[in-house]
């Protein structure tokens, strides 16, 4: 109880302050109070919630979020005021959500047992958006409905997880033994692989058809790393390379604006007023926070980068925060991950050791795809760093996915209380 | 499943060399980043730091940032007088001067130091640092009055202790409107942009200081009387008295009085090369000038600053200042500071103090010794030279009534059939002197006339404030 307290503390403590600086220097009037007020009440209240339902899971997860959101929230106060109103609408939505998923929902197993209607839902979900979709920036990812528009990619993460945690406990021998030979390697006959298979290559066909390349992206490690965890098959990981590197170079000949994606990486200096424009800025943002940072509200990237509120928002922090700033979020996140595969590894059953792990999977490809791409260690995909970038579809489909986590954790850590000596053992072994 | 776990190592290795990159860009790269032509960083600083004030070394504003209808513009109170030595620092045309060289000073960006850096962090409204110069407006004002309409420049200088006092250049420009008028400023007649003191002219007869060093460093004999005839042939090469005048028997310090070049070209061969190169050496030739702002090296030969050879006839020509010799008027008015400072050439100063935006003192200049060209018992021989120059020779124009000022006259043939470079250097009192001033008169004429009345008067005027302290 302390140690919630005293986490949610330091979060708040964060957030405050932060918007202090930045009432201090006259970017700020008065609107955000009354929001940051109720994202504080929110937070709060958790740990009444937590403490009234008897949560026993990680105590960790949700106060690592929302440290990763409060700064995220002020940077948003920071660079683009006007979105901020809306994303901390989101926010104190998404904790709502996530306090209903995690004791709302009795049982997450049951959520094994619609397998196919997960995959089905992805499909369609995509489908649906392919063809009623609207673009924005190029990527056919969004739907609108009366005023609201929603990213359907985000929730499709969901639902792809739980239809491959799903699929893969049913057929994990299967997959692991493999049953046809070919050459010196077994693989896997096709009624076993084929729907899995199938659902990817259509999630991955459809995405790249709505010019979603980095979603696309992260879906393909997604899968590739959850069918090595389960099955402990090197030869998943490594048929993924060849694979990614020939789909790069189809993308590369095929796709005129991927060709300008690669120019611009590997020399962005060269046209640095138009296609290398984005990425040298932010080059030129980080590169000026140097360790200290410029301090809030002092630096020229919120001004410079095209995006900063949302692909490019870790460039401003990197800037402002300097590197020790930059390390901390970086910090967060590899504590949010290695929670999660905690979560995995303690978790008794075999759908839940695999969804958990694949939402840590998840979390993890998308904050490391996005940040190599903003420090230019990767070719640039536009991808929304989870928590911190603008966005209300990517803000309330992730907090889904840690109230998912926190159920898991919080189930096993009972179903570990009650059971015998023996089977605790089995089950951190199994 | 222990691929968790390896997926779990893998994670963590790839957000550790996402953090090398950080390092890289934020630690390695960082310098090199900023430096970047597409990198607009310094001028959005620029544009959210008040540029500090420039003050005169008694607090007249110089050059001041304003905000005039939400806007920082930056203002030049005095107009043309301090131009082109103040320069400018515009987003459009970008800087020049003293704001483009000491711009990290006026900004503020000079003391990066942890305890200030984190200070700085939460401080929004920066002020840059401001500088107080050692010019006094009083004899700048003088000295621009005097040179206005003319093209050329006046250094006046502290000997004592190397302070630059006044610093002129024409024709110069309005900072104010230079935005406005850049292309007629550009276009216009003389360069008004370029700092004539820091450009480079023939001494003429002013290099007889320097080639009166390598007499005395030979070991000749100055008390001996030398025979001018008005011309003398060296090597093939005819050379002439000015206005073809016979100056008849002259010892060393008449010859300086007369401002004899026959004297100086014979005496000079005498001397030997050696003696002469080094002469110059000791004085600052082909050196750098330790200074606040870029002043081009003086040289002895085109291409070469110091020469491991010349020709006897360029030899010659250059013992009296001409042939290839080239020297800034601010060099010169060091070299004359030198003489009236005993043979010590001070380190010229241009700032004074450096004030943070607390008005704490964060920088203050200290006298120190640049060059000692001559020995004290030198430098009176040829400060003696200068005096008979003022009581009977061509530097008479510049007397004061009650003071013995020390003076030094020179025509310099610039090439061509335009008139001479009319310079005149000049320090007071003799005994103990304030003020060292060094004038030139492009295409002035002859020194006595043209540019000894400014000297004067600047002299005068810092006399006149020395009493009154």
């Amino acid at each position: 109880m302390v140690y919630s307290i005293t986490l949610r503390f330091l979060t708040l403590a964060i957030l405050w302050t932060g918007l202090g600086v930045l009432k201090l220097e006259n970017m700020l009037n008065g609107q955000f109070f009354w929001q940051a007020a109720a994202f504080s009440v929110l937070v709060f209240i958790g740990i009444f919630i937590e403490y009234f339902f008897g949560y026993t899971g990680d105590k960790n997860l949700l106060p690592v979020v929302q440290t990763i959101m409060a700064i995220g929230l002020v940077f948003l106060v920071r660079v683009n005021p006007a979105l901020a109103e809306d994303q901390f609408v989101w926010a104190n939505i998404g904790l709502v959500l996530y306090y209903f998923i995690v004791f709302g929902l009795r049982d997450y197993r049951k959520l094994e047992e619609y397998q196919y209607l997960w995959g089905l839902a992805a499909l369609i979900l995509l489908i649906v958006t392919l063809i009623f979709g609207v673009t924005i920036h190029g990527a056919t990812s969004w739907l609108r409905i009366g005023h609201l528009s929603f990213q359907t990619e985000e929730l499709v993460k969901v639902v792809l997880l739980l239809f491959m945690a799903s699929y893969l406990d049913n057929n994990k021998e299967l997959l692991r033994i493999g049953t046809a030979q070919v050459g010196r390697f077994s693989l896997p006959d096709k009624k076993t692989l084929g729907p899995f298979a199938l659902i990817g290559v259509f999630v991955l066909g459809l995405l790249a058809a709505q010019k979603s390349l980095g979603t696309a992206l992260v879906f393909f490690l997604l899968i590739i790393f959850i069918l090595y965890m389960v099955t402990e098959r090197p030869l998943y990981l490594v048929i993924s390379v060849p694979v990614m590197l020939l789909t790069g170079i189809v993308g590369y000949l095929l796709f005129g604006h991927v060709r300008l994606r690669i120019a611009t990486w590997l020399n962005p200096w060269v046209d640095s007023t138009g296609g290398g424009f984005q990425i040298s800025q932010s080059i030129f943002a980080i590169s000026g926070g140097r360790i200290l940072g410029t301090g809030l509200g002092n630096g020229i990237g919120a001004y410079q980068i095209p995006h900063a509120d949302t692909d490019f928002i870790f460039a401003v922090i990197a800037e402002e925060l300097g590197f020790l700033g930059a390390m901390a979020v970086i910090c967060l996140f590899i504590v949010l991950v290695m929670r999660s595969f905690t979560v995995s590894v303690r978790a008794t059953d075999r759908f839940g050791q695999i969804l958990a792990a694949g939402i840590g999977t998840l979390i993890g490809v998308e904050a490391l795809i996005i940040l190599a791409g903003v420090t230019k260690m990767l070719p640039l995909t536009g991808l929304p760093l989870p928590w911190v970038s603008y966005g209300g579809s990517s803000m309330l489909v992730h907090f889904m996915l840690l109230g998912l986590l926190a159920n898991i954790s919080h189930s096993s850590s009972l179903t570990f209380r009650d059971a015998p000596i023996q089977r605790r053992i089995g089950g951190v072994l199994g | 499943m222990s691929g968790v776990r390896r997926v779990a190592l893998i994670m963590v290795f790839s957000f550790v060399f996402l953090s090398l990159g950080l390092v890289y860009w934020q630690v390695v790269k960082a310098d090199t980043m900023l430096d970047h032509p597409a990198n607009r960083r310094a001028v959005f600083l620029q544009e959210r730091i008040t540029r500090g004030t420039i003050f005169d070394r008694n607090g007249v504003v110089l050059a001041q940032t304003k905000v005039i209808e939400d806007r920082k513009v930056r203002v030049y109170p005095q107009r043309e007088m301090f131009q082109p030595l103040l320069g400018y620092a515009t987003v459009k045309y970008g800087s020049a001067g003293l704001e483009a060289a000491k711009a990290e000073t006026l900004l503020g960006f000079n003391d990066i130091s942890f305890i200030h850096r984190l200070q700085n962090v939460f401080e929004l409204d920066r002020q840059g640092n401001d500088i107080v110069l050692t010019l006094d407006y009083g004899l700048q004002k003088v000295a621009y009055e005097g040179l206005k309409g003319k093209e050329g420049a006046v250094v006046a200088l502290n000997p004592q202790n190397g302070d630059v006092l006044a610093l002129v250049s024409q024709p110069s420009f309005d900072a104010n409107t230079l935005e406005k008028e850049w292309t007629k400023i550009i276009n216009s007649q003389g360069s008004p942009l370029l700092n004539h003191a820091f450009a480079q002219f023939p001494p003429g007869s002013i290099m007889k200081i320097v080639t009166s060093a390598a007499l005395f460093h030979a070991g000749l004999d100055t008390t001996e009387l030398y025979s001018c005839q008005g011309s003398v042939i060296i090597n093939g090469q005819t050379i002439t008295e000015q206005n073809h005048k016979v100056h008849g028997w002259v010892n060393y310090d008449l010859a300086m009085a007369y401002s004899c070049n026959t004297y100086f070209a014979e005496h000079g061969l005498e001397a030997g090369l050696q003696s002469f190169i080094e002469s110059a050496a000791a004085f600052g030739f082909g050196k750098q000038i330790p200074f606040e702002l870029y002043v081009p090296i003086s040289s002895l030969k085109n291409g070469e600053p110091i020469p491991s050879h010349l020709d006897p006839n360029l030899f010659a020509a250059s013992t009296f200042g001409q042939g290839q010799v080239m020297i800034s008027p601010f060099h010169v008015a060091l070299i004359t500071a030198g003489v009236a400072n005993n043979g010590k050439i001070m380190t010229p100063k241009l700032i004074d103090r450096v004030l943070d935006s607390k008005q704490n003192i964060i920088y203050e200049s200290t006298p120190e010794v640049w060059l000692t060209p001559l020995s004290e018992a030198e430098a009176a021989k040829v400060k003696n030279g200068m005096i008979l120059a003022v009581n009977q020779g061509t530097a008479s124009p510049g007397t004061i009534p009650g003071v013995q000022i020390a003076a030094k006259t020179g025509s310099a043939e610039p090439g061509g059939n335009r008139k001479t470079h009319a310079w005149y250097v000049a320090f007071a009192p003799a005994e103990d002197p304030v003020i060292a001033v060094a004038v030139l008169v492009e295409h002035g004429g002859a020194g006595g006339e043209a540019a000894a009345p400014i000297a004067k008067a600047v002299i005068e005027k810092a006399l006149k404030m020395k009493e009154g302290m």
